[in-house]
């Protein structure tokens, strides 16, 4: 165990994604699920996975507080923990906190200059240094050139960006199964997973992105901890 | 002595710095009858006003004691609760918020909402306690009480609701308009006791007329017999309008906001009728207890003098008769001759003289029902002590007691401070179960321990004002840890066999690291190889170890021992040989299990406006701080942090020349955390340079 990195596998890159980011610097992933399914916590499972390898995440929230978001963290972590055999789970969670930094922002003053600045301000002092950006409620159907910035941004300052996306159960998703929610934008993403709840499981899809597809219809979400697993 | 508990008050006044507090509470007193003549604060007649009892308050500008007076407003009884408005004293506020049923939070008119007052709102609402708003020296110039109105909501997030306009601001201020009766109040005679009724100046009717529709508006949210009178154009009337207020207030939905000048006697009367009015009465506050038997659970008591009793010392008084415990009491009551059980200790103590404060005297009285407040004569009990029925165990406040993070060596000058010294010391520590102290065997230093170098600050000046000690004191000293990080293997002998009775022992086994707990001992001995009443030697020993650290002379912690095997020899064995082995075996297996130090690490949160948020997150980063995240809230904004508390000296004087003194932050214990390689061996270094003196 070196300085502020863990040995832990990653199940996401069983589907079929060539590198351990599944998305690529510069780009934009998305998780798309009806509420209460396991989104928050599929982001909080990539940038966990994202910090074991000592990379900095910075998970903006735009609806949770910063102690509720920081217990998510804790409650995904301890199981992570268990099935990778990670003793004294406290020593090893202390050692990558420091790759991770919360900022809840208020959706009506969330805008992207405004985000680039405190991002320039962070980066300037040598506070923070993100290479991975979890954005959590962020409102979907979006304005398409806010997501543009965004990726803009994120290819300008070398990250990748996570977002998740509300689908509704009334609303049929479009011709390529996409979520309704990403009409007109889905371009933008390079990768796209979904999460549907079955009778006992929650199956884990990859819509874009993968490899190899075929392969990657296997992986399920673990009811009970919420964990991903093959 | 009559019970009507829809007539009782239990409030406390809350304010920032400088706001009036002081000189409100003294008006207060005035107008109730309790004091006949008016001090002022800073006062020219050498008196000084009543409620500042420590001198220190008024000096640092904060309140460290609760004191509690009692007074009458027609018919009704109100008891004012004192309450301290700095978070180093985190312990010290949640008793007395406990004991309050509501609140007034005193503004500056001229400078509003200041950081203090953020503070002091945000303790309210941790513990739910619904507020009425007065703001204060209206005859100040650049007094602006609406815009002190609108700050409650930006700043706040109250819902507030003028119930009065002024007449006239700064030096023209001379009374206010009351928007229920809509008449004009002017306050005559030397004092402002006389209140002249007269109709609304010509200038004002306008903007008292809007008003009182917004009033109606907002309040109408929380009456349907209000909004029923509105749609069918029925007169309203003021007790309509009195009734849904309450009841936003109550639920804390919604501020009424008065207006006046305590310190030019306007308005205060209004303001005690508004307390009467719209604070709740001690049944309409739910209050709860916790059940040891039961894991803390929370139990909900009702004020209701036939149940089992509940009652919780809140503060303690050192008077000329002994000790005085004041309580309130939550159910049930408190008779002369009763019995009740301290749930801390399980002690009984029987109830003998019962009294209740009036500022400076005291009326004997028979019994302290449910809801009401008073005080004991000659019980031994620390404050936050819980009373109750010896029947249940429940307790008003958690018995979970943050063990102390910093400590100061403190010397007394000369021998009457000596003495005085320990007075204030078993003083203090009783009231205060973070403030510990003890004597270093070593240096025979008196040392004081508690949760921040404030904190300890405070006592130290309580000490000289109070109890007349000169101390000298040394340099705030963290309280370090030690732990090991791996296993590590013992195998030791402890053989003496020169002259007299020998000694033997031999143990094996190890020491491994383990999370959350100080000490556990294992004991995996077969076959008697060590017989089994040594057994409880060797863990003595082993424990005795743990004190003191073989590093760094740290106490040590989370350690587990396994003794595995072992020898003894019929005649040289005995438990002062295992224990001496123990001793050896663990200095032995520690060495080898990697120890490291641990310093505690403060959960700090500044609040700061956002302009500021980059200084304070570069602030955090250069004093080894971890950054959490941060919190938007407006113009405001909250960042979290993890920081040593080694490295928090004089943080707020830093924090404050940085932000333009816009910043604020408060702190507290978090955890233990290893010490960098860097500081560690700082720290060692030092450590050895200590020695060698």
């Amino acid at each position: 165990m070196s300085e502020n990195k863990i040995d832990l596998e990653n199940p996401l890159t069983k589907l079929g994604f060539e590198s351990e980011d599944i998305v690529q610097q510069g780009q934009m992933g998305a998780i798309c699920a009806r509420a209460g399914v396991g989104k928050t916590s599929f982001v909080v499972q990539v940038a966990i996975y994202a910090m074991a390898r000592g990379k900095k995440v910075l998970h903006i929230s735009l609806d949770e507080p910063v102690n509720k978001i920081n217990l998510w963290y804790r409650e995904v972590f301890n199981p992570i923990a268990a099935k990778n055999n990670i003793p004294l789970t406290n020593i090893a969670w202390d050692s990558i906190l420091t790759n991770r930094l919360i900022m809840t922002l208020q959706l009506d003053g969330f805008s992207v200059p405004r985000l680039e600045e405190r991002l320039a301000d962070l980066i300037e002092q040598n506070i923070f240094c993100p290479e991975t950006v979890v954005i959590d409620g962020f409102p979907f159907p979006a304005d398409r050139t806010v997501l543009k910035d965004l990726k803009a941004l994120g290819q300008k300052m070398n990250m990748n960006v996570w977002f998740t996306v509300t689908t509704h159960r009334h609303e049929e998703p479009m011709d390529d199964g996409m979520p309704i929610q990403l009409d007109g934008v889905q371009d933008l993403f390079s990768t796209i997973f979904q999460l549907v709840p079955e009778q006992k499981t929650v199956n884990l899809n990859v819509l874009k992105g993968a490899c190899d597809t075929a392969n990657a219809k296997s992986a399920f979400v673990d009811p009970v901890t919420m964990l991903i697993s093959k | 002595m009559k019970i009507d508990l829809s007539k009782v008050r239990n409030i406390g006044i809350s304010a920032h710095i400088d706001s009036g507090k002081t000189t409100l509470t003294e008006r207060i007193l005035f107008y109730t009858n309790r004091i006949h003549a008016i001090h002022d604060v800073k006062g020219k007649d050498g008196v000084g006003a009543l409620m500042d009892s420590m001198e220190l308050e008024k000096e640092r500008g904060i309140t460290i004691a609760s004191a509690a007076t009692f007074c009458e407003w027609k018919d009704n009884e109100i008891n004012i609760i004192d309450t301290p408005g700095h978070v180093d004293f985190t312990i010290e506020v949640e008793r007395s918020l406990r004991v309050l049923d509501g609140a007034i939070l005193v503004l500056c008119s001229v400078s509003g909402v200041q950081s203090q007052s953020i503070t002091v709102d945000a303790q309210m609402k941790r513990y739910k306690v619904p507020c009425i708003a007065f703001i204060n020296k209206c005859d100040r110039s650049g007094a602006s009480p609406f815009r002190v109105l609108n700050q409650l909501r930006d700043k706040l997030g109250h819902n507030p609701i003028a119930l009065q306009i002024p007449i006239g601001l700064e030096d023209k201020h001379m009374g206010v308009v009351d928007l229920l009766s809509m008449k004009a109040l002017y306050f005559d005679g030397a004092n402002g006791e006389i209140i002249r009724e007269e109709a609304i100046p010509a200038n004002l009717v306008d903007e008292a007329t809007a008003r009182r529709e917004e009033l109606i508006d907002k309040a109408s949210l929380f009456s349907d017999e209000l909004t029923e009178a509105i749609l069918e154009e029925a007169p309203i009337t003021s007790a309509m309008i009195i009734d849904a207020v309450r009841k936003g207030t109550i639920a804390r939905q919604m501020t009424p906001v008065l207006m006046g000048s305590a310190y030019k006697n306007k308005a205060v009367q209004p303001l005690l009728d508004a307390v009467t009015y719209y604070l709740p009465a001690p049944y309409d506050i739910r209050n709860e207890a916790l059940d040891m038997d039961n894991n803390e659970e929370p139990v909900v008591l009702e004020s209701d003098t036939t149940k089992k009793t509940v009652a919780l010392a809140f503060k303690l008084e050192d008077g000329h008769y002994g000790q005085l415990t004041y309580i309130r009491v939550y159910q049930g009551a408190i008779k002369k001759g009763d019995t009740v059980i301290n749930v801390k200790n399980g002690r009984k103590i029987k109830v003998g003289r019962l009294v209740r404060m009036h500022a400076a005297d005291m009326e004997d009285i028979d019994m302290v029902p449910a809801g009401y407040i008073g005080a004991l004569f000659g019980v031994e009990c620390s404050s936050g002590d819980t009373f109750t029925d010896p029947s249940l165990n429940l307790t008003m406040l958690s018995m979970f007691v943050p063990e102390p993070v910093i400590s100061l060596a403190i010397k007394p000058k000369d021998n009457k401070s000596q003495i005085n010294m320990s007075k204030a010391l078993s003083r203090f520590t009783k009231e205060d179960p973070t403030f510990r102290t003890h004597v270093d065997p070593e240096t025979l230093e008196t040392i004081i321990e508690g949760m921040g170098e404030l904190h300890l600050e405070v006592y130290v000046e309580r000490m000289l004002r109070e109890y007349k000690a000169e101390v000298d004191t040394g340099k705030p000293r963290v309280a370090y840890r030690e732990t090991i990080t791996q296993r590590g293997e013992f195998d030791y002998v402890h053989k003496k066999q020169t002259g007299g009775s020998g000694q033997y022992a031999k143990v094996v086994g190890f020491v491994e690291p383990i999370e959350d707990q100080q000490f556990v001992f294992e004991n995996k001995v077969t076959g008697g190889r060590i017989p089994t009443n040594y057994i409880p030697a060797c863990e003595k020993g082993f424990q005795l170890c743990m004190a003191k650290g073989p590093k760094m002379q740290f106490p040590v912690n989370g350690v587990k021992v396994t003794l595995q095997d072992g020898a003894f020899h019929a005649v040289d064995s005995s438990d002062m040989a295992f224990q001496a082995a123990a001793r050896g075996a663990f200095i032995e297996a520690y060495l080898k299990a990697k120890p490291v130090i641990h310093e505690p690490i403060m959960k700090v949160e500044i609040e700061t406006p956002t302009e500021f948020q980059g200084n304070c997150m570069g602030l955090i980063n250069q004093r080894r701080g971890m950054i959490l995240g941060s919190q938007d809230e407006g113009v405001m904004c909250q960042i979290e942090a993890h920081v040593p508390l080694s490295e928090m000296f004089g943080f707020s004087t830093i924090l404050r020349s940085n932000t333009q003194g816009k910043a604020q932050f408060t702190m507290e214990f978090c955890m233990y955390k290893q010490v960098p390689q860097q500081v560690a061996e700082d720290l060692i270094k030092a450590s050895q340079e200590e020695k060698k003196k």
